[in-house]
């Protein structure tokens, strides 16, 4: 019914234009003014309906031979084979149009053409124009490959390339405008212009991945699930149909190169947005490290933004008005994110590159995080050949950064090492490099996966099969590396406690400092890292360390206080309060020096005056009774400390200056 | 168990550097590694010989890089890009020859002792300085593969089937990729690198706080470029540096080699010869970056820096001072002085366009004769830059990359060694 409602219309229009046209001229703008005023009158068609009443009419002249001249290709860039097939396909099969015709259609064309090309207001402004424009377009491209594929009308086809340059430069213009303003478009007729959409596949489709799906769609980022969609469905179909056309006619780079520049503006100004500075290296390398941090808090969230929402939608626009273009989908993507993408990137490599003080390793084990948490996801982004070198760029910074990471974790060795001897802690308590050291390290096992991978050089290795290395063991490099500082905190440790001039003292620093770590250790999970056979050498030096304390402290004292056992004889009483006034001296001693002592752990401390009372209280208790029973000793017998005395001191033992 | 940290230093070449070297093994042999050397029974010579070896090999590399096609045929010519590539892997052996001689003498010269401390840490000052010349001139790199993309639609417009006449469409073609392209080359040389920075206004105060995204807050919006779609420039907008926009290449060349100073003998002397090595470095450095900048397009690009006199007994001075002349005079050419880079093949592309441009200028079709073949001429001069800066400016940013790299790498460890205590632990 339809197909006859428009053999009759069609045959009307012809009879019209029959009649009253006098003149060829007035004949082809008589069609396009059928051809503009309805979409049935395809040029198209009507030139098939004429071409076939004329070749009816009297034979055609012969054409043949190869086209010699193929479109103009790039020397460097595969171009997808012009659409040529069909057409010459059918030059091969059906009669070919005379050449007579083919000049009108040039002349129509040019005609037709030359108005839109002049036109002082976007043709897109009005979708019926653009309609027309584009099929005339079509028409034109048609007939340029034909012209080609016949070979025999050199001028003829000079013109029509000349034509179609000149189309092709005004489809540039319109193309940039609709992508930097896409409001100033009409919205997309009802239907859009689809004449023939459906050849794309065939022509373009083969083997590139794209012709399978109708739009590729960037795959979904988890927790940055948001695409920008910087244009409506219908301005993307718009400027589909435009770089169909310009791929079409062989000007795909140029559609690439407008598409890239007209994008970066976007790109930038997006970015410009995240409030991220472009920093030098130099400038990171003189800031502050206050600073840095600041920058760093806007650098992770504004990376993840960019690539994780701007770039994927760049692409899903890309891809979408590249459909079925490959590769200048590609190209154009990358040519119009790559200098944002790498200037952000560029500050993690300004930033491993930096000083890499310890305190450092929180913020830039934050960066690598983010880097590395998003590689994976990249991967459908990034991957056309064209991407490779930034993804391989996203890689390399991942690299760097993590060997930032292990050298700012063995800087921390420095830092002990480095850390002066000159001044210990008072009283024997736990020394400032001691506690930081321990809480960095228990800060640090907050990251321990990323740093068993940073220390296994094993960057961004999550995801992959290499990810299933366990920083939980104490042979993992990170537990190997943390039971290295441990050991190299314990030498500083033991040199510190040589600054003091008393060995009870530096007894009791090396006590508090093992018994400090312990703790520190037990109640983190270094204490998985590090493992039991660790914490138990370590109570066992603590220990050592107890005893060398009551050794060197108490040995003297309970030495003088021997009586050489009881009921043997034993000593003259002289000898006795001798010895009672040694204790007395030694003790008075001790206790005013040790009382300004200090252990910080109250079980030790309890532990540790523990043990004094039963070395001392036993030998001194039994003194005083056998001087107290003792006939010539009791006369004049001065005890300046009872046992109560003694056992209350040793009491006050290590409660430190303030007490 | 060994201080974890000194692996890194004791880190072999890379197979880069070690197929070099072990190329040019027939000339200079490399300093062997040194690892048994203490102060009471080395060789007082030994050092010297190593730094003497490194000062000479350093004098071959450059003088390589001064040789022409007469002397040698496969020299390429004075900076073009496959010379460009030369000079930055010529750099690159010298950089690792020095960081190898650096830490085989540390044993025996400390390299955290005065007056060696404070000579590293300025050479260091520079090498930062000379990594952000890397990023800028990766943007450079970036600019001409951006104006390579326009010169191949110029190629492939004129360069059809051999046979085949140019008409007007593929003239017309031509021309508008070729005006795009010095468009994008008279942005580039007029602003400095100005260009782009228009968004580089912002900064990190408080402004930016309230336009942080939102996840969906992004909305569709219209540029705000030029107000007619058919502006004939407007749009061409070169690409944004990744540098601050008062960052000036110029002024960091005047930094990198800013009181490049002589070491005095008794510095060298008291040093094992090293003081000697860390200049010799400093000069390298500052006149390979300078070349750099010469030849590719960087923001504020100016050669003023000098090269403060280099006593010719070293003798890698010679060939450095006629490098840097030879580029300084090429700069001065009535045709390149105000070039955006003296890369030959930038050049190239300049002549080719402007002769295409002329050539093709209120042209009558079919185009006559003698203007084909002047056209056909010029366009296989265009075709081929395109090809070679289709197969150099690829490599060369990779080196470029290498450079940065290596030049942190190596700032790094000598850090790590000058801030390691040696008399602790």
């Amino acid at each position: 019914m339809a197909e006859d409602g428009e053999e009759k219309l069609l045959a009307t229009v012809q009879h019209i234009v029959q009649t009253l046209g006098s003149s060829d001229t007035m004949t082809e703008d008589i069609l396009r003014v059928f051809s503009n005023y309805d979409g049935r009158l395809s040029l198209d068609k009507l030139y098939a309906a004429r071409a076939a009443a004329a070749s009816a009419a009297g034979g055609g002249g012969g054409l043949g031979g190869g086209g010699e001249h193929s479109m103009p290709e790039s020397p460097t860039l595969p171009l997808p084979p012009p659409p040529a097939a069909a057409v010459s396909a059918a030059a091969a099969a059906g009669r070919p149009p005379p050449v007579t015709s083919m000049e009108r259609t040039v002349r129509t064309l040019d005609r037709q053409i030359s108005q839109f090309v002049a036109m002082d207001r976007l043709i897109w402004a009005d979708s019926a124009d653009a309609d027309a424009f584009l099929e005339a377009v079509d028409d034109l491209i048609g007939t340029v490959q034909e012209l080609e594929a016949a070979g025999t009308n050199r001028g003829l086809f000079d013109r029509a390339e000349e034509l179609l340059s000149r189309c092709m430069a005004r489809l540039e213009e319109e193309f940039r405008a609709l992508i930097e303003r896409p409001d100033d478009a009409a919205p997309a007729a009802p239907g859009g212009f689809r004449s023939d959409g459906s050849d794309d596949e065939e022509d373009f489709g083969g083997g590139d991945g794209y012709g399978d799906e109708p739009i590729p769609i960037a795959k979904p980022v988890t927790d940055y699930d948001v695409v920008i969609d910087a244009l409506s469905p219908g301005s993307v179909a718009n400027v589909h149909q435009i770089a169909r056309r310009m791929v079409d006619a062989g000007f795909g780079r140029e559609c690439a190169e407008v598409y890239a520049a007209a994008r970066r503006g976007f790109v930038d100004e997006s970015v410009a947005r995240l409030g991220v500075r472009p920093r030098t290296a130099e400038e990171v390398h003189a800031s502050s490290w206050e600073e840095l941090e600041f920058d760093i808090a806007r650098w992770i969230p504004a990376f993840n933004m960019v690539f994780r929402i701007l770039i994927p939608s760049e692409r899903r626009l890309c891809d979408r008005v590249f459909d079925g273009l490959a590769p200048f989908g590609d190209l154009a993507f990358v040519a119009a994110m790559r200098t944002q993408a790498l200037q952000l990137i560029s500050f993690g490599d300004a930033i491993s590159s930096s000083s890499r003080a310890p305190e450092r390793l929180f913020r830039v084990v934050d960066m690598y995080e983010a880097v590395r948490d998003l590689l994976p996801d990249l991967d459908p982004v990034f991957a056309d050949p064209y991407s490779a070198a930034l993804r391989a760029e996203v890689t390399a910074v991942c690299n760097t950064l993590g060997s930032s990471i292990k050298g700012i974790f063995m800087e921390l060795e420095n830092l002990i090492r480095r850390d002066p001897a000159r001044v210990a802690a008072q009283g024997g308590g736990i020394h400032p490099i001691t506690r930081y050291v321990m809480n960095y390290l228990r800060a640090a096992c907050g990251s321990r996966q990323t740093l068993e991978e940073v220390m296994e050089g094993d960057f961004g290795a999550v995801g992959g099969a290499a990810a299933a290395v366990d920083p939980d063991r104490p042979t993992s490099s990170l537990a190997v590396h943390i039971a290295w500082i441990m050991d190299v905190l314990h030498k500083n440790l033991d040199i510190k406690s040589k600054i003091y001039r008393d060995p009870s003292l530096a007894c009791v620093f090396l006590m508090n400092n093992g018994k400090y770590i312990i703790q520190k250790v037990n109640d983190s999970e270094l204490g998985v890292l590090l493992g039991d056979e660790w914490i138990k050498q370590m109570t066992n030096r603590v220990r050592r360390w107890s005893m060398d304390y009551q050794r060197v402290t108490w040995g003297k004292v309970t030495t003088v206080l021997q009586t050489g056992g009881p009921g043997v004889g034993g000593l003259p009483a002289t000898a006795m309060k001798q010895k009672l006034r040694m204790f007395n001296t030694y003790f008075q001693e001790i206790y005013e020096v040790q009382s300004e002592w200090v252990i910080a752990d109250e079980q030790l401390r309890v532990d540790v005056r523990a043990a004094v009372a039963e070395a001392v209280m036993p030998v001194y208790t039994a003194l005083i009774s056998r001087l107290k029973s003792s006939p010539e000793a009791r006369h004049d017998l001065y005890i300046k400390y009872t046992p109560e005395d003694v056992e209350a001191c040793i009491q006050h033992l290590f409660e430190g200056a303030a007490k | 168990m060994p201080a974890t940290d000194s692996s890194s230093a004791a880190a072999p070449l890379t197979s880069f550097g070690r197929s070099f070297l072990s190329h040019r093994r027939d000339q200079i042999p490399p300093p062997p590694p040194d690892h048994h050397s203490h102060s009471h029974t080395q060789h007082p010579s030994s050092s010297d010989l190593e730094i003497d070896a490194f000062h000479r090999h350093a004098a071959d590399l450059l003088h390589d890089l001064l040789s022409d096609s007469n002397s040698d045929p496969s020299a390429p010519d004075l900076l073009s890009l496959a010379w460009t590539r030369r000079l930055l892997d010529s750099f690159l052996i010298c950089l690792e020859e020095f960081r190898a001689i650096l830490f085989a003498l540390a044993d025996s010269q400390p390299l955290s002792r005065p007056p060696l401390d404070r000579l590293l840490l300025d050479f260091l000052d520079r090498a930062v300085k000379a990594l952000d010349l890397c990023n800028a001139l990766r943007d450079g790199l970036d600019l001409i593969r951006q104006w390579r993309k326009h010169l191949a639609i110029a190629a492939a417009a004129l360069a059809p089937a051999p046979a085949a006449q140019r008409g007007e469409a593929q003239i017309r073609r031509a021309r508008k990729a070729l005006t795009d392209l010095t468009i994008l080359m008279l942005d580039d040389k007029d602003a400095g690198g100005v260009v782009g920075q228009r968004n580089r206004s912002f900064g990190r105060a408080g402004t930016t706080r309230d336009s942080l995204p939102h996840g969906h807050g992004h909305h569709r919006r219209s540029s705000s470029g030029g107000s007619s779609g058919s502006g004939s420039g407007s749009h061409l907008r070169s690409l944004s540096w990744s540098v601050s926009r008062t960052w000036s290449a110029a002024r960091q060349l005047q930094a990198i080699g800013g009181g490049l100073t002589v070491p005095r003998a008794n510095d060298i002397a008291a040093t094992g010869g090293l003081a000697s090595a860390v200049y010799a470095m400093g000069a390298v450095l500052f006149v390979v970056t300078w070349a750099l900048v010469a030849a590719i397009p960087c923001q504020d690009r100016g050669l003023q820096a000098h090269l403060t006199a280099v006593p010719r007994t070293f003798p890698w001075a010679g060939p450095l001072i006629t490098l840097f002349d030879r580029i300084l005079d090429e700069s001065k050419k009535k045709d390149r002085k105000h070039s955006c880079g003296l890369l030959k093949e930038i050049h190239q592309i300049e002549r080719c366009s402007r002769q295409l441009m002329e050539v093709t200028d209120a042209a009558e079709f079919p185009l006559a004769d003698d203007k084909d073949s002047e056209v056909q001429e010029a366009t296989q001069e265009l075709v081929q830059v395109c090809g070679s800066l289709k197969d150099g400016l690829d490599p060369l940013e990779r080196q470029v990359r290498e450079m940065f790299h290596r030049v942190v790498r190596t700032r790094t460890e000598i850090l790590d060694y000058l801030s390691r205590p040696h008399n602790a632990g």
